[in-house]
């Protein structure tokens, strides 16, 4: 089915405060989603991915931080997804870029990570330069990077398989998040890498998608909205003969 | 005026928000020259925008659809609208209804055949069906039958109908809900924000309403005719200009409300400069008789206006009351530079907020080229955003100098947390439910922010003791269920009239002030509360006609006085103002 951003935006908040999430945290989870979803970069389908995590994940689950100084933060995410105040994790990375010029963040153990994006655009758009980067598989070797120009809030993204693969290669769930106050880290593949580009969406690619969205509509899995009304459904009271009335009006108006 | 202009009158010399955001001061408010109405009737009339119709299918019974074009200088747009038999049993005003007279859609760009079935399929069922992304407005609207009938009873005779009438009931249909911005799959706001003709908030839903009007005068025109087509005759002008379309508006305009504190401020913060422009001006003679012109002309408006509710008509009779001093008062003060001022200060002494505000109203009024390109400035980027490295003391002061309406009330008490908000699974329908009798409580939305800000107080304060050189950010890693509550407060210190001075869970809290905040900037004439919570407005009352917009009018500014409009005198009859005010028997 079709849906507008705002729906899409709308039903998802509404679906995470059914998850139990805290209003603010809904708000930004929602953003995130249709964010990506709207840029071509199929959030709905990776939040439906996730969700059945989500509605295990305790509702106190919040990353950690393991160690921090001026300009550096290592936090642990627990295994959770960065729908659930991962966003605050980002904030501290814009904190301590603010203070020094430039900061280094670590979010370890944390899934759903290519939803990220979604916040980053926001700090972005707030005056950051961004660099976030992922391995979204050990084998083969994948990773993911994704860039932001200050006050851009539509990335570049780059997926590229690495063929020399180092010995070391523990499963790595984590982000690394790179931002700098004055300075651009648009990162750009080094053409003396053995790497195997999977794929590249420049900044004018996203942008067009998005235009697309506004005119058309976006489309979305009937199945998956539907679970998402199902959510959404939990905030709701039912209503009652007494509740009726809450609304203050009556139920006629032939006058 | 320059956008430089515009900006150095900013924020210095604006009504502080303690004073402007009290909800009975909000409650009080009256439309303005800057409300979406009348901003939209200048735009289409200086850009001479045209409207004609393209297809008018109706039965005798009025049944069928009708389709009218918008063509402006930028663009054309398509009002079609579907007109159905409605069981008597099923005319409901509340968003639970599932069946009206009239639905309609405000389509960009052109109807084809397709498009037209499509919209006959879904536009009917309203939030129920699947809307077509080049659909902006969808809404619907359900008769007056009192009046529809005494129109078309009046109409087939070949006589007119009593005005009397439309004063106590000044519309044929109201709607009941206006959508936009993405409902049900209609076009995202965001798509608009380049279009010239309907960037500014709700300009494309009010546009879908002028249409409605149109039609509704069109439609009884034809059952009129179809009834008896020797003696009906079409309704006469000032009549037409007497009509307008109403709008029935329960609680969920609250949400809207605090959901949107950006855009509200944005809103009150050009209604405001205008007044702090007008009170720059030094008046003319010409000013002075002006201002009493129109202050008689709001006299009249008010005395003529009929309500059931007891309140709202104690608080029209105190406006119209005071207005016989103002009028002396504009009499008889010697015309010195800062007349306006000593006119508001002196109002503020002696006169209701109602009379207050209405004031307030009228001085906007006589400065068009003073404030009119301040209607371009109502929109504004909604960013609720943290500030993460702000010094968690900062924040702690941010709130005790901003926030203390917040901080003063008891929310342990029964009477400071006696209502919870709640949608209903019915429709999502909002209400208002008693805390500790009714369910639903642990389900409560959060749109009481006074409470909320009280409780991330405390928790801030407890913090500092531990952490004194904390940030916000570390604050919030330990307590991240605050992050709402600290990047609002931190965004609206510089929106300062983005939130509501008051306790939105106290028992004498007053919802119908909440309603009349956003239907004041809609326009809304008529306030007609139909219990503590629900209201009956008139927009369009007044306006230019689709005639007079096509016949590309010439004085802009005539065009463009039709606030506060005054029931028109029968032919040949010169009725009393007393006897006029009284209206007709329900």
């Amino acid at each position: 089915m079709k849906v507008s951003y705002n729906e899409l935006q709308g039903l998802c908040r509404k679906a995470f405060s059914g998850v139990g999430f805290e209003e603010g945290d809904a708000a930004d989870a929602a953003d995130m989603v249709a964010w990506m979803q709207c840029h071509g970069l199929h959030g709905v389908e990776q939040l439906n991915r996730g969700l059945d995590y989500l509605l295990e994940e305790s509702h106190e689950a919040r990353p950690r931080v393991i160690y921090q100084d001026g300009d550096l933060a290592v936090l642990d995410g627990l295994g959770h997804s960065v729908l659930r105040s991962i966003s605050l994790a980002t904030e501290l990375g814009f904190a301590k870029a603010r203070a020094r010029g430039l900061s280094v963040v670590k979010i370890r153990r944390c899934h759903n990570r290519q939803l990220i994006m979604g916040y980053l655009s926001r700090l972005a758009g707030r005056g950051m330069n961004i660099t976030a980067f992922w391995r979204n598989a050990q084998v083969p070797l994948t990773e993911q990077v994704v860039g932001f120009r200050a006050g851009h809030t539509t990335p570049e993204v780059r997926v590229y398989s690495v063929r020399d693969v180092p010995e070391e290669n523990e499963p790595n769930d984590g982000i690394t998040l790179v931002m700098a106050n004055h300075v651009e880290l648009l990162p750009s593949l080094g053409a003396d890498h053995d790497l195997d580009l999977l794929a590249h969406h420049p900044e004018s690619e996203l942008l067009a998608c998005r235009q697309l969205a506004l005119e058309e509509g976006i489309e979305v899995d009937d199945a998956i909205w539907a679970r998402l009304k199902t959510l959404a459904h939990r905030i709701l009271v039912e209503s009652s003969e007494a509740s009726r009335g809450g609304a203050g009006a009556g139920d006629n108006d032939n006058d | 005026m320059t956008n430089a202009d515009l900006i150095s009158v900013s924020p210095s010399g604006l009504r502080p928000a303690d004073e402007v955001m009290r909800l009975e001061r909000l409650g009080s408010l009256h439309a303005t020259r800057l409300s979406f109405v009348r901003s939209l009737v200048r735009q289409m009339a200086r850009q001479r925008w045209q409207i004609s119709r393209v297809r008018f299918d109706l039965d005798a019974n009025g049944h069928g659809s009708a389709i009218y074009r918008l063509q402006t200088p930028h663009g054309r747009y398509h009002g079609v609208m579907f007109a159905q038999p409605l069981d008597d049993a099923k005319r409901s005003d509340r968003v639970i209804a599932e069946a009206w007279d009239v639905t309609f859609g405000l389509v960009e760009g052109d109807v084809d055949d397709s498009l037209l079935a499509q919209m006959a399929a879904n536009v009917p069922l309203q939030e129920a069906g699947r809307q077509h992304p080049r659909v902006l407005v969808l809404s619907r609207a359900n008769k007056s039958l009192r009046n529809f009938a005494h129109f078309v009873d009046a109409l087939a005779d070949g006589e007119q109908p009593d005005p009397a009438w439309l004063t106590r009931v000044g519309y044929l249909y109201r709607t009941t809900a206006v959508y936009g911005n993405g409902k049900f799959g209609l076009a995202d706001f965001a798509r608009l924000l380049d279009n010239p003709d309907f960037r500014r908030p709700f300009s494309a839903q009010m546009a879908g309403v002028y249409l409605l009007r149109h039609f509704s005068i069109e439609q009884v025109e034809h059952l009129a005719a179809c009834r008896s087509p020797d003696t009906a005759c079409p309704l006469a002008p000032e009549l037409r200009r007497y009509l307008g379309i109403g709008n029935s508006t329960g609680l969920g305009m609250a949400p809207f409300l605090i959901h949107h504190p950006q855009l509200i401020a944005q809103w009150i913060t050009q209604r405001e400069t205008a007044l702090a422009l007008a009170l720059r001006q030094v008046p003319t003679e010409t000013d002075r008789l002006a201002l009493i012109a129109l202050t008689r002309r709001a006299m009249r408006h008010l005395d003529e206006t009929v309500t059931e509710d007891a309140e709202q008509t104690e608080r029209n009779a105190a406006t119209v009351a005071a207005l016989p001093d103002v009028l002396t008062w504009l009499a008889s003060v010697p015309l010195e530079a800062d007349i306006w001022q000593q006119l508001v200060e002196w109002s503020a002494r002696t006169l209701p907020l109602e009379a207050q505000e209405l004031i307030n109203t009228l001085l906007i009024e006589l400065y068009p080229d003073q404030v009119d390109a301040l209607e371009d400035q109502m929109g504004v980027a909604e960013n609720l955003d943290l500030e993460p490295d702000m010094p968690l003391m900062r924040f702690r002061q941010l709130v005790e100098t901003h926030y203390e309406w917040a901080l003063a009330h008891d929310y342990q008490s029964r009477e400071g947390a006696y209502w919870f908000w709640y949608r209903s699974a019915d429709k999502e329908e909002p209400r208002l439910g008693v805390r500790h009798a009714e369910p639903g409580a642990e389900k409560e939305m959060p749109i009481a922010i006074g409470p909320r800000v009280a409780h991330t107080h405390q928790a801030v304060c407890e913090f500092l003791v531990e952490q004194p050189r904390a940030t916000v950010v570390d604050f919030l890693l330990e307590h991240p269920r605050h992050k709402e509550v600290v990047r609002r407060v931190q965004s609206l210190v510089k929106a300062p009239y983005g939130d509501i001075h008051t306790n939105l869970w106290h028992r004498d809290m007053k919802p119908m002030h909440l309603l009349r905040t956003k239907l004041s900037f809609f326009g809304a004439s008529r306030f007609d509360p139909k219990s503590d919570r629900w209201v009956r407005i008139t927009l369009f009352q007044g306006a230019p006609l689709v005639e007079e917009l096509n016949a590309e009018p010439q004085d802009l500014a005539e065009f463009d006085d039709w606030s506060f409009p005054l029931e028109p005198h029968r032919e040949g009859e010169a009725r009393s103002l007393q006897a006029r005010s009284r209206g007709v028997a329900g």
